[in-house]
């Protein structure tokens, strides 16, 4: 009984460590995009993503239930706004979390 | 209970009528929203329609964003509006002022911008790279108010980063989400249409580039700040860079020499729109003429803009020497022609004289003089005349059943007292099977045969030997049986390839112990304009050297060919093979 205890508690503890990570990936990412596009448009795009909640300085509060989705929904957020070429400047952030489930499409 | 259904129905019909309104409000909303949408995106079409009519088929990056930026004040407001192109030597900032702004205001969105490009491909920029165009209103020092609200929107074409553009005022929060996305999505649309039509040119770029690469002359393209766009693999043989990439200017100007001022007349071509074209000048043993012309666009909105310049070095090594040629033609046949003359009109002179008492013998030694000077004058005009209808293809031969042998005893006695003077051994081998009436043009084969023995006992130091030999060369043989058969003795063995595989041959070879020739010279031997140029090496009697042009005129029209093969300090064996009707052939017992 201890033991199925014990597991629960690793895999709440990674699950929410992931959260943790997903919500510094996300925040370095609205970071870069403030810097290539502008704040303004950075933020406002970021908080059209479903779950995710920014403060005014583009930090993350919030990555929702499906932290792996709302990256994958920011991302496509940027891209649709300013083509690929926003997300292949993602890259260097994305080598930085390689733990991370990332979604296929931005490995 | 009739109060409770009355209250009831009236709490119903307030709520249907409450349910009915918010029905309506929504509809309502939903159709307010809808035209909204159409209204934006009726208006978004009508702006990219009229950015897409200015930028026409451009592909001019600066040019489509100039067109861009100066539209945008149509629907969003800004106090600049400003781009940077990455160029290869800078980063070109261009800001216009919708209104005026203090400095500050300036460089802070350029170093924003220089980080949002810098962000994008991973690298730095210095600001000492960046040149700076400002237009529009000036710049007030009073006016001290920050960047406040700004937005970069990234210039893409095909895959490649090539700016950005930044939309930016004083005032904070001035910027919707609406407004920015529309102008993020003006710019993929012409991205796109830039990179569509990119590909549409890269793909025609690709037959030019095909073609300039395959051509002999040197095709050098540059800008307007003459740096080379195109250059073709013939123009980097010129200046001896085969292989290298990167082709500079300087490339040229260091080998050029100063023989021809490539960057001074590319100049001169691009500033005052013309055309220019060099004198001769050689390089590395070759001579060349530049062409040197300005590229000019032709869109309707930059009509008759330099882009650059493009110069062409087209070989003319083969001209010069034909001019060389002609030159020394010319002033060998005046020579030729002089002396001879000279001779006549000094003998007629003396002719004229009052003739003295026995003066018989005299008179007929004069005689004689004209006679050899104009026999010698005729036979150079009728080598010109030969060579002059083998260049025009009309030389023809009269053909005859001849014995070869008659020709080649007659040929040795014509030339015995000369070979004799010299103390040269002058002898003929011919094989006993030789046909004696393989159809030859006599005259003409004693005419080669005059040349190749005149050289050979010309070239032949006294106390030599020159062999005049003819055999009947057997396509189921090898020549080298043949002559070894005939103990014919060479500086080097005949070539096997030169003669028919398929039909019995005539072989004439005239060998000699001379000097031999180097073998560089060899294959230019029988072209009259080579030879012209060796005249002091292989010049017939005459000295016209055209002799062994028409020899191989004349061996050709017999359908056979002419060949040498020697050894220097050994000697050479001028031969010629005519083939002939296997049933000239005498059958074997």
């Amino acid at each position: 009984m201890s033991a199925i205890v014990q597991m629960l508690h690793l895999v709440i503890f990674n699950m929410s460590d992931d959260t943790g990570q997903y919500a510094a990936l996300i925040s370095e990412i609205i970071k870069k995009q403030s810097v290539i596009l502008g704040p303004e448009i950075a933020i406002v795009k970021a908080r059209s993503v479903p779950g995710l909640m920014v403060d005014n300085d583009g930090k993350v509060t919030g990555v929702g239930d499906n932290p792996k989705e709302t990256l994958q929904n920011l991302v496509d957020q940027y891209v649709e706004l300013s083509g690929q070429i926003v997300k292949n400047a993602l890259g260097s952030i994305f080598a930085k979390y390689p733990t991370l489930n990332l979604p296929t499409s931005n490995k | 209970m009739l109060t409770f259904i009355l209250g009831f129905l009236a709490t119903c019909g307030i709520g249907l009528s409450a349910f009915l309104l918010l029905n309506e409000f929504k509809t309502k909303v939903a159709i307010e929203r809808r035209e909204r949408d159409s209204a934006r995106r009726i208006y978004e079409l009508a702006i990219l329609r009229e950015i897409g009519d200015r930028i026409g088929y451009s592909l001019d990056v600066t040019q489509i964003v100039d067109i861009i930026t100066s539209s945008l004040h149509q629907f969003i407001e800004y106090a600049a509006v400003s781009y940077m192109i990455i160029e290869p030597e800078k980063v070109m900032f261009k800001m216009h002022l919708e209104r005026s702004v203090h400095r500050r205001f300036v460089t802070d969105v350029r170093d924003r911008m220089l980080s949002s490009l810098g962000a994008l491909l991973d690298r730095e920029f210095k600001k000492d790279d960046v040149k700076e165009i400002l237009s529009g209103a000036i710049l007030l020092e009073e006016l001290d108010e920050p960047v406040s609200s700004f937005f970069n929107i990234p210039l893409v074409i095909g895959d490649k980063v090539v700016g950005v553009l930044t939309v930016s005022d004083t005032k904070s929060g001035l910027y919707k989400e609406e407004e920015m996305t529309i102008l993020y999505k003006l710019i993929q649309q012409a991205s796109k249409a830039v990179t569509s039509l990119q590909a549409v040119v890269k793909a025609e770029q690709e037959k030019v580039s095909a073609m300039v690469e395959s051509m002999e002359d040197g095709v050098v393209m540059t800008d307007a700040d003459y740096r080379i766009l195109v250059i073709n693999p013939a123009a980097k043989r010129i200046i001896g860079k085969e292989g290298q990439k990167d082709i500079t200017i300087f490339d040229f100007i260091d080998n050029l020499g100063g023989k021809m001022d490539m960057r001074g007349r590319l100049e001169e071509s691009v500033k005052l729109k013309k055309n220019y074209v060099s004198e001769r000048f050689d390089i590395n043993g070759k001579f060349y003429q530049a062409f040197v012309l300005p590229v000019k666009t032709e869109t309707k909105l930059n009509a008759d803009d330099v882009l650059g310049g493009v110069v062409i070095f087209h070989d003319v090594t083969r001209e010069v020497e034909l001019e060389r040629v002609r030159e020394d033609f010319t002033s060998m046949i005046v020579h030729e022609l002089r002396t001879p003359l000279s001779g006549i009109q000094k003998t007629s002179e003396l002719l004229k004289l009052p003739a003295k008492k026995g003066s018989g013998p005299q008179t007929k030694k004069f005689v004689d003089l004209i006679y050899q000077n104009s026999s010698g004058m005729l036979d150079l005009v009728n080598d010109i005349l030969d060579a002059a209808k083998l260049q025009a293809g009309k030389f023809e031969v009269q053909l005859g059943p001849t014995d070869i042998n008659d020709i080649l005893e007659n040929r040795k006695q014509f030339f015995e007292v000369s070979a004799g003077d010299r103390h040269i051994k002058l002898e003929t081998l011919v094989s006993k099977d030789l046909p004696k009436n393989i159809p030859l043009d006599q005259q003409r084969i004693k005419q080669v045969l005059n040349n190749l023995m005149s050289n050979a006992l010309k070239y032949t130091p006294d106390g030599g030997s020159v062999t005049v030999s003819a055999f009947v060369h057997d396509p189921a043989s090898s020549v080298a049986t043949e002559t070894a058969k005939l103990r014919l003795a060479l500086p080097s063995p005949l070539p096997e390839n030169a003669f028919p595989a398929n039909k019995h041959s005539l072989v004439v070879a005239v060998s000699d112990s001379g000097i031999g020739i180097a073998a560089d010279l060899m294959p230019r031997l029988f072209n009259k304009f080579q030879q012209l140029n060796n005249a002091a090496f292989v010049s017939n009697i005459k000295g016209t050297g055209l002799g062994l042009a028409i020899a191989k005129g004349i061996v050709e029209g017999h359908g056979g060919n002419i060949g040498v093969v020697s050894q220097i300090g050994s000697g050479s064996a001028f031969y010629f093979v005519i083939p002939f009707n296997d049933t000239l052939l005498t059958p074997k017992a």
